[in-house]
């Protein structure tokens, strides 16, 4: 497969990354909390999804919908039961309750859902281009002919539509524009009279309907199984600090980076270690936390 | 020669120059007061000063030792420690253990005397809490040096962190707003102990809004304005300057 | 005014005499044709017991880096896993796939501490910077590539089958099984008290007034002279240690390593543990750590009383083990045993 395939599966990866990382960063910046159990929500999204489909016969936008609002539903429901209420205690006791939120989240989905792996029967077409020359160098094959698969549309094509829907709601409505004033600075928002905890909610159940359908579409795209969620937390995270803490657009930006360079390291290594392009993601987030703590535009990450 | 003198010190934040081309210069054995409106600069200055941030431009100079932009923790060393305007205690551990960490140099505060817990280490440790409890009691605490310093009242507080400065046997002390949130009583008694310290050659720098205590402890005061040098002098003469006037009183002496 | 009031050295000396004297008798179990004979029931409660005791050190240094001196480490497991791969490479002699080097145990062991050590000092000097929550993920994150190193190199680290063939020095001295798992029991369970006395006199020192400053005010530590820096990176050294000593017993004792072993959740378990139990208390974060490994010991027994599939078992218990993690940070911040004043948390 030439270079050119793997930019595609790239920026299929990084378009499902980008849509919950947006929530993810949003949540970090509001609510001032790295939210571990994150990752759960996307399962609990595509899972919804996958019975949905499997249960009416309606056509896939309502299962996409139907996870959506699931996922919105579930985000809702934890921050009120488990984040809310600590919410003065500080960024760690935070981490460390989504974390063993998480754990019992993916626990549950497995008592629930089993271990096998499922994924959302759509029909598919394949436009193929085969007509691209290669442009071998060494092993690599820079161009190659390649496909575009429908359901690669879709996910591409939903990715677009949210971030032009995220940008209008946090530039041209009230919400949204409190957000951004909270995320600057919450002690003036407060100042000016926004209900802090009206937008938090908004926050929780913005990020939910994301990780709704990030996971949905990831059912649909791939599979899920319990450990889906969990195994794209890095990837979100990585992504969202990659484009600076907080920041909705770096985490764009950040996201497509991290999945071209899951999918290019995918191309290079060799394919007994295909699945060491995970800690790719991992290395990319440790070095940028490094090299540059605030990322591509956000806050700093280090002490004083 | 002066013991402490800052030349040209200048620091910016986001574009806002916090201090600008500031100098101003110590004697061994002074007492000297820094005022200003909010905003003049002299936390900035204090922090520039005690290492807590570096300055952009400009040289600080302690004992003609160029100590520009060193550590807070090596400057403690040379004889330079602050205390800070939002008193921060060690709130999680008691006034007797907030005191006793800062005892310089010691050796149980190395890895290998701790595990094996030398005679030296003992020794020194029998010293540092005779010293700590001798200080503790002189600023009144001693009821008090079992309980978490998170239990203490502000001016309390301010006392303990004087306490723990004390501790290190500073040659230059820096007192961030030491009357802040203090009632009348303890200021006084504060001013006293300032005063006394001084009078035992300690030389030491207060930064203060409560004017009246400070302008009668003091040698001299500085005055800032937008991070600049105003006017400096004896108290009395500042006090009388057209442009202190002005600038920082507002025609209104408190 | 004694010595005896400044230095609590209570229980750390009875902790150290005991440690020596479990080692004496598990020494005498393993090199005299003394014999233990250990009913079949309590089998279960010694092999718990052992896990416990590897785990101990776990926590312990866990302790010393968030309890004592407020650094948020993610990524435990990790210490423990290259200090068991690195002690399993250097002493393995037949291995199925990955390096086996044959050489004597106790070099071995040696050289999974230092290398443990060694990842601390990298992770330290790059990361020890960072705020707190950040500090965890890059840990965590540490990890996680470490763990996909050892799956992903088959020929040096032997893939998921891991590294087979390390030598089980007591097993190798002792025949008869029960005796086995008491001498192992008794030899890892005086490493662990010997551990408890060694960070006890630390925090107990001068040098635990420094750790707790900074985990209080670290800018306030250093204006009254300390260099923060060198004591959060001996700290965080001394726990990865710690964390490779217990990984080296580990392989001794189990006589492979495998990526199965080092996962997430044994970086959850010891947390929990400490947690739960009280940080900044040494004997509190053991006894919260035996409360979770207790649960473990339920759900072997609850496995052989329920019509449940083990895996439906294990999820449950995971389920619980997550919710009790919540639960402590919301309702007892301190852990059961631990100090809210000096924790600094309100309950």
């Amino acid at each position: 497969m030439g270079l050119l395939q793997e930019a595609i599966f790239g920026v299929v990866t990084g378009s499902y990354i980008a849509i919950a990382a947006i929530g993810f960063t949003l949540i970090y910046g509001i609510v001032n909390m790295i939210n571990f159990a994150y990752g759960e929500y996307l399962t609990l999204g595509a899972f919804v999804g996958f019975f949905t489909a499997s249960t009416l016969p309606g056509p896939l936008p309502v299962a996409v919908v139907v996870a959506m609002a699931g996922g919105g539903v579930v985000s809702i429901a934890l921050a009120r039961g488990f984040f809310t209420p600590i919410n003065d205690t500080g960024p760690v006791p935070m981490l460390l309750t989504s974390i063993g939120l998480g754990i019992a989240i993916r626990n549950a989905i497995r008592l629930f859902g089993g271990r096998s792996a499922r994924y959302i029967e759509t029909e598919t077409s394949t436009i193929r281009f085969n007509a691209v020359p290669d442009a071998a160098v060494g092993s690599i094959d820079l161009l190659g002919g390649f496909f575009v698969t429908s359901e690669h549309l879709i996910v591409v094509g939903s990715a677009v539509a949210v971030f032009l829907s995220v940008h209008l709601l946090l530039t041209r409505t009230e919400v949204g524009i409190a957000m951004r004033a909270m995320g600057d600075d919450e002690d003036l928002a407060r100042v000016r009279g926004i209900d802090t905890q009206l937008i938090r909610d908004s926050v929780w159940l913005l990020a939910g309907v994301l990780a709704g359908l990030s996971g949905v579409l990831l059912a649909i795209q791939t599979n899920v199984s319990p450990t889906t969620g969990f195994s794209h937390i890095l990837q979100i995270l990585s992504a969202a600090i990659l484009g600076g803490a907080g920041s909705p657009y770096g985490a764009i930006v950040g996201a497509y980076v991290i999945g071209l360079a899951l999918a290019f390291s995918t191309a290079v290594l060799p394919s007994s270690m295909t699945s060491l392009s995970s800690a790719v993601a991992f290395a990319i987030l440790i070095v940028v936390l490094l090299v540059r703590p605030s990322g591509i535009a956000g806050t700093e990450v280090r002490k004083a | 020669m002066s013991l402490l003198s800052a030349d040209g010190i200048t620091k910016e934040f986001g574009g806002l120059r916090a201090i600008d081309d500031l100098s101003v210069s110590i004697d061994e054995g002074e007492l000297v007061g820094v005022m200003g409106p909010n905003g003049a600069g002299k936390s900035t200055f204090f922090n520039c000063v005690s290492g807590v941030i570096p300055p952009d431009n400009g040289t600080v100079t302690l004992r003609g030792t160029d100590v520009t932009g060193d550590s807070p923790e090596s400057l403690a060393h040379r004889g330079l420690v602050r205390t800070f305007q939002d008193t921060r205690e060690l709130e999680t551990m008691t006034v007797r253990d907030n005191v006793r960490l800062a005892a310089p140099d010691q050796s149980g505060e190395r890895t290998l005397p701790a595990l094996l817990r030398s005679d030296e280490m003992k020794n020194e440790e029998v010293a540092v809490r005779r010293r700590a409890d001798q200080l503790i009691e002189t600023f009144e605490l001693d009821h008090l040096a079992d309980e978490y310093s998170s239990n203490l009242s502000g001016g309390q507080r301010k006392l303990l962190e004087l306490a723990r400065t004390l501790m290190l046997d500073p040659d230059v002390l820096m007192l961030d707003e030491p009357f802040a949130g203090v009632n009348p009583t303890l200021t006084n008694e504060i001013a006293d102990h300032v005063r006394g310290l001084n009078d035992d050659g300690m030389t030491v720098v207060i930064i203060e809004h409560e004017l009246e205590t400070l302008t009668s402890l003091v040698d001299r005061l500085v005055v800032l304005q937008q991070g600049r040098l105003l006017v400096e002098g004896e108290p009395g003469v500042v006090l009388e300057d057209e442009r202190v006037i002005d600038a920082y009183l507002g025609g209104d002496v408190e | 005014m004694s010595v005896r009031d400044r230095l609590p050295s209570g229980h750390g000396n009875t902790a150290l005499l005991a440690g020596i004297g479990c080692l004496l008798v598990g020494g005498l179990f393993s090199l005299t044709p003394l014999q233990a004979e250990l009913p079949s029931v309590l089998y279960v409660f010694v092999e718990v017991g052992i896990t416990f005791a590897i785990y101990g050190m776990l926590v312990l240094g866990l302790d010393l880096q968030y309890g004592h001196t407020g650094l948020v480490n993610f990524g435990h497991v990790v210490f423990f896993a290259v200090g068991a791969y690195a002690t399993a490479m250097v002493a393995a002699q037949d291995t199925f796939s990955g390096i086996g080097l044959g050489y004597p145990w106790p070099l071995a062991l040696l050289v999974g501490v230092i290398a443990a050590a060694l990842l601390g000092v990298v992770v330290s000097a790059t990361s020890i910077r960072l705020r707190d929550d950040f500090l965890a993920i890059v840990t965590l994150a540490t990890a996680e590539i470490f763990h996909s190193i050892f799956v992903n190199f088959e020929g040096i680290f032997g893939g998921n089958v891991g590294i087979l063939g390390v030598p089980r020095p007591i097993a190798g001295l002792v025949g008869d099984a029960d005796t086995r798992v008491v001498a192992t029991l008794l030899v890892l369970g005086g490493v662990t008290l010997i551990t408890l006395a060694t960070v006890t006199r630390l925090t107990d020192a001068p040098y635990g007034r420094v750790l707790r400053a900074i985990r209080a005010d670290e800018l306030v530590t250093r204006s009254v002279g300390k260099s923060t820096i060198t004591y959060k990176t001996q700290a965080f050294v001394y726990g990865a240690a710690l964390a490779g000593l217990a990984g080296g017993l580990f392989a001794l004792y189990n006589g492979a390593v495998a990526p199965g072993f080092f996962t997430i959740q044994v970086t959850v378990t010891v947390w929990i543990g400490m947690l739960l139990g009280g940080a900044a208390n040494h004997r509190a974060v053991l006894a919260g750590l035996a409360i979770i490994m207790g649960l473990r010991l339920i759900s072997r027994f609850g496995l052989g009383v329920t019509p449940v599939s083990g895996d439906v078992f294990a999820a449950l218990r995971l389920v619980v083990v997550g919710l009790i993690l919540v639960a402590v940070i919301r309702f007892r911040p301190a852990g059961i045993w631990g100090d809210p004043q000096e924790l600094g948390v309100d309950r």
